[in-house]
């Protein structure tokens, strides 16, 4: 799955910004939250009615936007923050805790072998230089003799590459790899920062793009679910940059009503199957 | 302990801020403490931990007795780091780094904790002056300082010194009440059945499980150690080394058994964090009976449960990686 970023608009009050208040609350919260690593819009408005009720269950719960925008003051001088983005193949909003630092790949490092992160940084470049966004597990393996680090077999590569998709970075189709959702949203801003020529941004949101479609004229890219947003009922969708006929299908809006009773079905069928996201 | 550690930075002290003037007294309130705290304060004793943070940001610590590790032991420890650096004073010291820097440290270290407890990774000290903190070892007693003082105030987590001998931190939740979270999202964290379902069976048992016996009881979950899972990948290697490594179970040769097999115990980290009546929930949700279908077992999870809240009437329960789901 792969997501792009839609930044939650900051909180200001005249010329100085307010700083939230943490009660246990939004303690609470952001702790599950951390330990949840991503979580899906619905997950979220669950947990924070979950926090409600353990600490201040007469308080009314605020609205998620505002909730949020006001750990997300508190957090700012840490430079972390709650990140909401969306799911580039459906259009579901995810959120994750996030550090803003770029100083590397750090969420990766610990866990991973050099001659490993070396792997993942080839599949990314492949990933964003791709047309599809997809790179597929062929033309990964073949960069292997080029990694630094200890010499790497293309066997033990397929493996590295299947702990990839087990830690929630990478997500395989058919043999060919994108970014994980997850990815996207804690690592666009080093993505952005270390291949600022080849990166792909949205025409509309203007935010990291990895999948999505084009105009075929005039080349500009747009999300899915920007793409179905932007063009919501419209019979004879445009290319808002040359006014060239849009060639693509148009995908349906997400709607989180219908998500959810298709969930709670699927649910009901298999309950020791966690969701996928 | 390490050669560094001795020298320059004393990980003795249980990371909750302090006040400097207090020399060790758990029973005097301190006043609070600035958190702006420059170079580093070669200060007196760092003392006892201190209780749940206010809600608001402007913080005045108060002081409790020490929930984890014996306050004597890690006064004569700081004592001992601080006759270490005596001598060191009389070299030339390095330029204290601009305060701005010591902050930026500490952000980069919270950060680090947070994710090594998510991936329910051990925090270790040592790794945490290799990754993290660096050149700055000199420093490391403030940067820590201010680490835990921000995990307190923003997250409600304290960062504990566990281990006094392994040098090992935890991150302990420092909100009551403690078991809720479970229910929280029925969204189940798959890892937690997967690992439940052996520790109950080791539970139940008595004793070490054998290797047959965890996979005909995985199983009932469609697991087998040769088919590769769609959320648990390999799952051979997940329990016999993954969960092994994080110090869940421990997987072990049957002594005296030709051809060779292989049992599981629970591991240090289970113990620590997984009650047993934990496990008897667990096994009521998932077998649809009452806990006291397993009468021994039970009276066991009682038993401990008693001795856990005698044991510290005024702790948190053991925070528990598996209690959120």
């Amino acid at each position: 799955m792969t997501s792009n970023h839609t930044s939650v608009p900051s909180y200001m009050q005249g010329s100085t910004r307010r700083v939230g208040i943490m009660t246990d609350v939004h303690r609470r919260f952001l702790q599950l939250l951390m330990t949840h690593g991503v979580l899906e819009e619905w997950d979220v408005k669950r947990l924070q009615k979950h926090c409600y009720k353990v600490h201040d269950c007469n308080a009314t719960v605020e609205k998620l936007e505002d909730f949020i925008n006001n750990i997300n003051s508190v957090l700012e001088s840490l430079y972390i923050e709650i990140k909401k983005g969306v799911t580039e193949d459906d259009g579901r909003p995810i959120y994750a805790l996030v550090n803003l630092a770029t100083t590397s790949v750090s969420k990766m490092a610990s866990d991973f072998a050099e001659n490993e992160l070396d792997l993942f940084r080839k599949a990314l470049e492949l990933i964003i230089d791709s047309e599809t966004g997809f790179a597929s597990s062929t033309n990964i393996l073949n960069l292997v003799d080029q990694l630094k680090g200890k010499k790497m077999r293309k066997k033990e590569a397929e493996q590295v590459l299947q702990k990839f998709v087990q830690h929630k970075w990478l997500v395989e189709k058919e043999g060919e790899f994108t970014l994980h959702c997850r990815a996207i949203l804690e690592m666009e801003q080093y993505i952005r920062e270390t291949y600022p020529d080849a990166v792909k941004v949205c025409n509309i949101c203007h935010s990291l793009l990895i999948q999505g479609q084009s105009c075929e004229t005039c080349g500009i890219k747009m999300h899915l679910p920007c793409v179905a947003k932007y063009f919501q009922s419209n019979s004879e969708p445009r290319c808002p940059h040359c006014n060239d006929y849009w060639p693509h299908e148009i995908p349906e809006v997400f709607d989180p009503e219908k998500e959810r009773e298709a969930g709670i079905s699927k649910s009901n069928k298999k309950p020791l199957r966690s969701r996928q996201h | 302990m390490s050669e560094q550690s001795k020298n320059v930075c004393d990980p003795n002290f249980t990371a909750e801020p302090s006040n400097s003037e207090v020399h060790g007294n758990p029973g005097v309130p301190g006043g609070p403490s600035p958190p702006a705290s420059q170079a580093a304060t070669l200060a007196g004793p760092e003392s006892p931990p201190l209780g749940p943070t206010d809600a608001s940001l402007a913080l005045p610590p108060s002081q409790a007795p020490s929930e984890e590790g014996d306050p004597k032991a890690l006064q004569q420890a700081a004592e001992e780091g601080r006759a270490h650096q005596a001598p060191s004073a009389a070299q030339p010291s390095p330029t204290p780094p601009a305060p701005a820097q010591l902050v930026q440290k500490a952000h980069e270290l919270m950060w680090y904790v947070l994710v090594k407890d998510q991936k329910r990774m051990i925090i270790w000290f040592p790794d945490m002056v290799k990754d993290v903190i660096g050149s700055y070892k000199k420093w490391c007693r403030s940067i820590l300082r201010r680490t835990s003082l921000i995990l307190a105030r923003v997250f409600g987590l304290h960062l504990r010194l566990t281990s006094l001998h392994t040098m090992e931190f935890s991150l302990v939740k420092a909100l009551e009440p403690e078991e809720l979270d479970r229910v929280a999202l029925s969204n189940r964290m798959p890892m937690t059945g997967l690992l439940l379902m052996i520790l109950s069976l080791i539970y139940v048992k008595g004793r070490g499980a054998r290797e047959s016996a965890v996979w005909n009881v995985l199983r009932i979950l469609g697991l087998r150690p040769w088919k590769k899972h769609s959320t648990f990948g390999d799952v051979r290697k997940l329990i016999t080394e993954e969960f092994v490594q994080q110090n869940y179970l421990k997987y072990q040769r049957v002594p005296h058994v030709e051809p060779p097999e292989y049992e599981f115990f629970w591991g240090s980290r289970a113990s620590r964090e997984i009650t047993k009546m934990q496990i008897m929930e667990f096994l009521a949700r998932v077998f649809k009976k009452d806990p006291q279908a397993w009468p021994s077992r039970y009276r066991e999870a009682l038993e401990e449960a008693r001795a856990l809240r005698e044991a510290d009437p005024t702790a948190h329960c053991p925070r528990s990686s598996v209690s959120e789901d």
